[in-house]
C-alpha cells in the first residue's frame, strides 16, 4: 500500500473546471476537505455534485484546475488514489447476474483484504443481507441493492469514502439504518467521507461540515450550525389583528403598524423587522428564548398567531443563491 | 507485475461468475457447431471434393469450431457493453486494478470458455467425423490466439459503442467478411484469385488453418508462419485493447 505524502487534507480542488460539450458542469469550484472530515457536499440536481465524485474519483479527466486526493494528483497518480478510495455510486453499479456474496468477496479480493470469508460475511450482516447472500441481485429490490452497494464501499475500510447521494430512493428505516452506518464508520476513526445529497435534512444530520454548490460553484461552506447562525438567526412571524388599530401610525389600515414594528425592535436580541402580511416577520438571535419578550413588548398591538421558523440549510440555500433549493417545493 | 496477475484472476473469477450460470449460451454454443456439421457436412460430404482428397466433414467441422471460438471471443467483448449498462465497469474502473488487468482478466475468461467448448466439441466430432487431435498443441495455439485476438478487439469495440445493438451490428460487420475469407467453409486454394488475395490478408485465415492442422493434419500454410503471425497478432490486439479501454473511460 503506498503511503500518501503527509496532508492535513484529504481532498483539495481547486479552481476545477468540467465541460461536457457546450454545457458546463463545473465552472472553478474550490474545496479542501480535511482528513477524518463527515463532508456533505449539497446541491440541487444539475449542480454538479456527480461530475465531482466522478473526477475526485478518477473516472473522468479534470477539465482545467488541481485536483489532489489522498495527497494524489487525480490526473498523474491515478492508480495510488484508487487504492485509498471507496465509492457508492449514484447510479445502480451491481452485475445482475451475481449473488451479493459475489460482489463482496471481489471486491475483497481487488483490496487484498486478509479473511476474506469472515469479513464478507459481517458485512452481509451488517447490511441485512445475510439471508439472501447467494441470490442473485437481478432479484432484489431497490433498498437492498443500495445496502449492498454501501456494503462494498465500506468493506475494505477506505481511507475516503465517496457516496453519491447513498439514501436516494430509501425508505425511511432503510435510510435511518444507513445514517446509523455511517456515523458508526466515522465514529471509528481513520475514515473521510465525502457525501453529496440534495436532502438538507440528511447533510444537517450526518455532516460535520458542508459545501453548498449551486450551478459548478461553491456558494457557501461551513458547519451546518454556523450555517444557519450567520442567516442571523430564528425567524418569529407574527399575525397582528387587522381591525385594532389602535396604536394608530399605519400608512395602510390593515398593515401592521410603525409602533408595533418599533416595539419589536426594542426587544434583545432582534435583528430585524420587517411588515409580513398584516403582521410582522421578525429576525431574532435564539427565537425560543426570546419569544416571551417579544410578545410581551407587542401586547398593545394584539398578537393572535405565532409562528417561530428555526432556519435550516435551505434557507441558507435561498439567502445565498437567492432561489430556492427545490422551486417545485417552495413556490 | 504479480500484481497485476492476481489483480487478473480477481477478474478473470467474476467472468467465469457471471457466464458459467448462463445455461442458454451453453448450449447454443455446443449445439450450433453440431447441427450445421450433420445437417451441411453430411449433405455435401459427398458432393464436395476437396483438393487435397481430404474429407469435406472434416473441413466443415473444424471450420465451424474455429467459428465457435471467434463467437465466443465476441461475446468477450459485450461484456464490455454489459459492465458499462449495468454500472458495473464504474466498479472495475475506481478499484486499484490496472486496465491492462481487466483486459487480461476477461481475456483469460473466454480462452477457458473457447478451450472447454472445443475440448467437448471435438470429443463428440471424433466420433462421427475425421477429427482427431494428431497435433494438440498447435489447436491449442489456434484456440488461444483467435480467443485472444477476438476478445481484444471486442473490447476495443465495446469501448467505443454505448449500446448491445450496435455492437451487435458492428461486430457481424466485422467478422462476418473475415468468417467467410478464413476458409471455414472451403479451402482458401480453391477461392478465385482475387478474393485469395484477400484471404492470405485476414489474419483469421491463418488461425483457421492452424487449428486445422492440430485437429486434423492438413494445413496449407507452414504452420510456422501461422504460429508466429498468431502470437504477434495477439500481442498487438491485447496492447490495443488496454491503450482503447484506458482511453475511452475517462470522460
Ligand atoms: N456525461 C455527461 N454529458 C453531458 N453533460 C453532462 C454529463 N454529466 C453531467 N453533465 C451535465 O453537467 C451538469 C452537472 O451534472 P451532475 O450530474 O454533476 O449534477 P448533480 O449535481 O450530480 O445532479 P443530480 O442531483 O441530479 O444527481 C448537468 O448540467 C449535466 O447535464
Ligand atoms: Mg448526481
Amino acid at each position: 500500500m503506498d503511503h500518501a505524502p503527509p496532508s492535513q487534507f484529504a481532498i483539495e480542488v481547486a479552481g476545477l473546471q468540467k465541460r461536457y460539450g457546450e454545457q458546463v458542469a463545473l465552472a472553478g469550484l474550490d474545496l479542501r476537505v480535511e482528513a477524518g472530515t463527515f463532508f456533505g457536499l449539497l446541491g440541487p440536481n444539475g449542480a454538479g455534485k456527480t461530475t465531482t465524485v466522478s473526477i475526485l474519483t478518477t473516472l473522468a479527466r479534470p477539465g482545467a484546475g488541481s485536483v489532489r486526493v489522498s495527497g494524489f494528483d487525480v490526473a498523474w497518480e491515478r492508480e495510488k488514489v484508487r487504492r485509498t478510495l471507496g465509492v457508492v455510486f449514484q447510479e445502480p453499479s451491481l452485475d445482475r447476474e451475481l449473488t451479493a456474496r459475489e460482489h463482496l468477496d471481489l471486491q475483497a479480493r481487488f483490496y487484498r483484504l486478509p479473511e476474506r470469508r469472515r469479513r464478507v460475511g459481517e458485512a452481509l450482516e451488517r447490511v441485512g443481507l445475510a439471508g439472501e447472500a447467494d441470490r442473485p441481485v437481478r432479484g432484489f429490490s431497490g433498498g437492498m441493492r443500495r445496502r449492498l452497494e454501501i456494503a462494498r464501499g465500506v468493506l475494505h475500510r477506505p481511507r475516503i469514502l465517496f457516496l453519491d447521494e447513498p439514501t436516494l430512493g430509501l425508505d425511511v428505516a432503510s435510510r435511518a439504518a444507513v445514517w446509523d452506518h455511517l456515523r458508526t464508520l466515522h465514529a471509528a476513526g481513520g475514515t473521510t467521507i465525502f457525501l453529496t445529497t440534495h436532502s438538507m435534512e440528511e447533510a444537517e444530520t450526518l455532516c460535520g461540515r458542508v459545501a453548498i454548490i449551486d450551478a459548478g460553484r461553491r456558494i457557501v461552506e461551513g458547519t451546518p450550525a454556523r450555517l444557519v447562525e450567520d442567516l442571523g438567526g430564528d425567524v418569529v412571524l407574527l399575525s397582528l389583528d387587522p381591525r385594532d388599530g389602535s396604536a394608530g401610525g399605519s400608512a395602510d389600515p390593515g398593515e401592521a403598524p410603525d409602533a408595533a414594528l418599533a416595539a419589536a425592535r426594542s426587544v434583545e436580541g432582534v435583528r430585524d423587522v420587517s411588515r409580513h402580511g398584516s403582521g410582522l416577520r421578525v429576525t431574532v438571535r435564539e427565537g425560543t428564548r426570546r419569544l416571551p419578550a417579544l410578545l410581551d413588548a407587542l401586547r398593545p398591538f394584539c398578537v393572535v398567531d405565532v409562528e417561530l421558523r428555526r432556519p435550516d440549510l435551505e434557507h441558507v440555500f435561498l439567502h445565498h443563491t437567492g432561489h430556492p433549493f427545490e422551486p417545485e417545493q417552495l413556490a | 507485475m504479480s500484481q497485476v496477475w492476481v489483480d487478473s484472476w480477481t477478474v478473470f473469477l467474476r467472468e467465469v461468475m457471471r457466464y458459467r450460470r448462463d445455461r442458454a449460451y451453453w448450449v447454443g454454443q455446443l449445439a450450433f457447431p453440431l447441427v450445421a456439421v450433420a445437417f451441411i457436412g453430411f449433405g455435401l460430404n459427398d458432393v464436395v471434393r476437396l483438393p487435397t482428397g481430404a474429407d469435406y466433414l472434416g473441413h466443415l467441422a473444424t471450420g465451424m469450431l474455429a467459428l465457435i471460438v471467434g463467437s465466443s471471443g465476441v461475446g468477450g467483448g459485450m461484456t464490455l457493453i454489459q459492465d458499462r449498462e449495468s454500472g458495473f465497469l464504474r466498479v472495475l474502473l475506481v478499484a486499484p486494478v490496472s486496465r491492462a488487468a481487466i483486459v487480461a482478466g476477461k481475456v483469460l475468461a473466454r480462452v477457458l470458455a473457447s478451450l472447454m467448448l472445443v475440448g467437448i466439441l471435438v470429443g463428440i466430432l471424433a466420433v462421427f467425423t475425421p477429427v482427431a487431435a494428431p497435433h494438440p498443441l498447435a489447436a491449442l495455439v489456434a484456440v488461444v490466439g483467435i480467443t485472444v485476438v477476438f476478445v481484444a478487439l471486442g473490447i476495443a469495440l465495446g469501448t467505443a459503442l454505448r449500446s448491445a445493438e450496435s455492437y451487435r451490428l458492428i461486430a457481424a460487420f466485422v467478422t462476418v467478411p473475415l468468417y467467410f475469407l478464413s476458409g471455414i467453409f472451403y479451402p482458401v486454394s480453391t477461392l478465385p484469385a482475387a478474393t485469395r488475395l484477400l484471404s492470405w490478408a485476414n489474419p483469421l485465415t491463418y488461425g483457421v488453418d492452424l487449428l486445422r492442422y492440430g485437429l486434423l493434419g492438413v494445413n496449407e500454410v507452414p504452420v510456422g508462419l501461422s504460429v508466429a503471425l498468431l502470437v504477434v497478432l495477439t500481442g498487438a490486439c491485447a496492447a490495443a485493447a488496454v491503450a482503447v479501454l484506458d482511453r475511452g473511460t475517462r470522460d
